[in-house]
């Protein structure tokens, strides 16, 4: 059986390798798409199926190697002409609207990791993520749906709301205090640190920066430290009540 | 032509290092260990490491092939042969004088197209040299002069295919052989690795990621169409060892992506590592860090051989630190599982199997809602090396802790492509230095500032030292033993490959590359 796979994805490569045809993907013309959809629905979609993914009567198109190597009908007119129980007698501009349909299908699947429309995150609810917020999440600490999180649910889109609630975006520069040994503390905006040195803004807008050391003492105050922390505690019940429950808040 | 073998490879392997006047493959030697026995750059002189020279890579008027910009982020690990460095981008191959920097040419190579992410390098044997294209070649270039001898296709562009792996030269008792592998995991394809011959580049074997249909690793899949268009890429370069004659490797993500529900099982031999017979390419055992994968973690991470001492036994041992955030050691003859950890902390495991293999949590497997898994799509590792150093026993990861939404967007009975990604999310970025026997981190350095992946791999030396890179465009040398900083110097960006050393007349340098520069390092 290993050698039948061997032999169907071997055929399926050697003719592959063998094309010098365009490496270019066929760019899809939508009017011509719509065009193929209508033929495609006519005369295809009961064994392919409506997304052209296959059915127990015909195979999968989108992965079919024959069509990824089509061209503008170069490989799906004589199959048509060919395969038993297909619509033999498309004109080629018929055949080439096909393939624009065709195309437009794998193209759409090979970029679906890509966000169409946002997915409904509203699936919580929001007693329980108004419970939450006050109670064990402690958000109630720091945040108040009177106050800075009023009207947050008119703001941001659901699933925007999810993101900036787990993952919230500084509003304004980190603070650092940095002490030189013997020296006086500067505060200011960080600038950027690693292991070797540290540099901050002050608030005259100076640039300053130490080496790191022993004898420079350096505090960062990071009020999203706790949110960070907190990501090992929630839930997704409590990630997606207390999304609903910011979402009322409108 | 055993013993050439072992001369050529490592010779060797899991006990000393010997290749100290060049970086003759990926990893150094066969073994994935990238540790070195040079020791003229050592602990107690480090801070007088001077700076050698710096070749950035020219890939001039050439267009890059699709459009855009061309690439030229060095993220492929130079080989050094005969005092000649090689290095490459995509479409790419610099020819460099190791001592001095000077390019001695420049191979371009006429693409078609293909996705150009990244290359990882070059492979060397004799005098030719053999690199992978995007747009699904293996070419063979003469050494001398970079002219090229013969190109063969390895993979198939219209499929959504493309290549960027290092070719591996493995020469066994029977024959020699290039070893390439494939990527690419838009639209549901099988993935697989194939041998070539070295003089003609006619192919030798090809093992497909997947079983043979009636098999009982084939009941993994919910059907043959499934398992057929079930991904398993091998984009990350193999190690091998001589003595067992064995290949091993790892095998990305299954495909749909992050839509799972349409492959039912655990889809083997999608996220394995596996060790096959270079000969024959016949299996001959698989261990899976991630049964039915749907978050992108390939397990392509390097698997590293050395010897070693479990329960107060010799061992040969195999360890993997994966993406998915899980630490295994291997014995490398069987397969069998020896321990499994994890190196960073992660939420979407609920235990490990009777054969060490973690149990995904339904729970934590995308949904419409979204599901909060760590780590994220970048995992806790990606394709940057790990180090092992045979003389702490440790085994040296440059991980990052990260969070993200996992969202499932296709939930079709029969989803294809991805049908869903992550999003958002913080990351921390630190270095790893893990017991093999205990499985246990000994100690953390966490890197500080922009967290964020560390796109640097990493090398340690019997000097007594560690190198990597840092999220903040440092390239910094630690205690192997207790990760210690010992020098640092900045570069122009991050370290984006992983760093070599070799010894040229008298001579140890330190190369690393960052963007489109490679900077070599030396004692003044």
């Amino acid at each position: 059986m290993r050698r039948l796979i061997l032999l169907v994805l071997g055929s399926f490569c050697q003719h592959a390798f063998g094309q010098a045809g365009p490496y270019v993907r066929q760019e899809v013309d939508p009017a011509a798409a719509d065009r193929g959809k209508r033929l495609y629905t006519q005369y295809c979609i009961n064994c392919h199926g409506a997304l052209a993914k296959g059915t127990e009567q015909g195979p999968d198109l989108i992965r079919s190697p024959l069509v990824l190597r089509d061209r503008l009908g170069d490989q799906i007119g004589p199959a048509l002409k060919k395969l038993a129980n297909h619509k033999s007698d498309l004109t080629k501009a018929q055949v080439t609207d096909l393939t624009h349909f065709l195309k437009d299908e794998i193209e759409a699947t090979a970029k679906n990791r890509n966000l169409e429309r946002p997915p409904n995150v509203l699936t919580g609810n929001a007693e329980a993520g108004r419970a939450y917020f006050n109670g064990a999440g402690k958000c109630s600490t720091c945040h108040s749906p009177s106050g800075d999180l009023a009207g947050v649910g008119r703001k941001y889109a659901a699933i925007d709301l999810q993101q900036r609630f787990l993952f919230p975006r500084r509003s304004k520069p980190l603070q650092v205090t940095v002490t030189p040994s013997g020296d006086q503390p500067v505060t200011g905006s960080l600038e950027r640190i690693d292991d070797f040195s540290v540099a901050l803004r002050d608030s005259s807008g100076e640039y300053k920066a130490w080496t790191r050391g022993p004898a420079v003492k350096v505090d960062i105050n990071d009020p999203l430290a706790t949110h960070n922390q907190m990501l090992d505690v929630y839930t997704d019940k409590d990630m997606h009540d207390v999304v609903r429950y910011l979402e009322s808040l409108k | 032509m055993r013993a050439l073998a072992l001369l050529l490879f490592a010779g060797t392997v899991f006990g000393q290092t010997s290749f100290p006047e060049a970086w003759p493959s990926y990893n150094g030697d066969t073994s994935g260990r990238r540790y070195s026995t040079l020791t003229q750059i050592n602990r107690t002189n480090i801070d007088k490491l001077s700076l050698a020279w710096v070749y950035r890579v020219n890939p001039g008027r050439a267009p890059q092939a699709g459009g855009g910009n061309v690439n030229t982020t060095i993220k492929g690990t130079p080989v050094v042969v005969n005092g000649v460095l090689y290095t490459t981008i995509p479409d790419h191959v610099f020819a460099v004088d190791a001592r001095t920097g000077r390019e001695i040419w420049h191979y371009v190579w006429p693409s078609k197209g293909g996705w150009h992410i990244g290359n990882r390098g070059v492979a060397v044997l004799r005098e030719t040299v053999y690199v992978e294209t995007p747009d699904c070649n293996l070419v063979a270039l003469n050494s001398k002069d970079g002219k090229e001898k013969w190109h063969t296709q390895i993979c198939d562009l219209e499929q959504f295919y493309y290549a960027s792996v290092a070719p591996i030269i493995v020469n066994t008792s029977v024959k020699n052989h290039v070893i390439t592998g494939v990527s690419g995991d838009d639209l549901d394809i099988p993935g697989y690795i194939e041998s070539h011959d070295p003089d003609t580049g006619a192919l030798q074997w090809r093992w497909y990621a997947h079983p043979e249909p009636g098999t009982p690793e084939a009941k993994t899949w919910p059907s043959v169409e499934a398992m057929l268009h079930g991904g398993g890429m091998t984009w990350v370069p193999s190690t091998y060892d001589p003595d067992l004659n064995l290949l091993y490797f790892g095998t990305g993500n299954p495909q749909p992506v992050i839509a799972g529900q349409g492959r039912e099982g655990s889809n083997l031999y999608s996220e394995c590592i596996i060790a096959l017979n270079p000969d024959t390419g016949k299996l001959a055992w698989y261990f899976q860090p991630s049964p039915h994968d749907t978050h992108d973690w390939d397990a392509v991470q390097t698997p590293v051989l050395f010897d070693g001492e479990i329960n107060g036994q010799p061992r040969k041992l195999l360890a993997q630190a994966s993406r998915n955030g899980w630490f295994f050691v291997l014995d490398r003859a069987t397969g069998k599982n020896i321990l499994s950890s994890e190196f960073v902390k992660t939420n979407w495991a609920l235990g490990v199997d009777a054969k060490g293999q973690p149990i995904p949590n339904p729970a934590k497997q995308p949904k419409l809602d979204g599901a909060l898994v760590t780590p994220n799509q970048g995992g806790a590792i990606n394709w940057p090396s790990p180090s092992f150093n045979p003389e702490t026993g440790l085994f040296y990861a440059n991980a990052a802790r990260a969070w993200s939404v996992y969202y499932l967007y296709d939930d079709d009975d029969k989803p294809e492509g991805w049908g869903g990604n992550d999003r958002g999310g913080v990351s921390d970025a630190m270095l790893q230095a893990i017991d093999y026997k205990t499985g246990k981190v000994r100690w953390s350095h966490k890197w500080p500032g922009n967290g964020g992946g560390v796109r640097s791999g990493l090398l340690s030396t019997a000097g007594k030292l560690l190198f990597a890179g840092d999220p903040s465009s440092n390239f910094v040398a630690l205690d192997p033993a207790t990760g210690e900083l010992l020098w640092h110097t900045a570069l122009h960006t991050s370290v984006t490959n992983g760093p070599i050393t070799y010894e040229l007349e008298g001579v140890q340098y330190l190369v690393v590359g960052a963007g489109d520069s490679l900077y070599a390092f030396a004692m003044k």
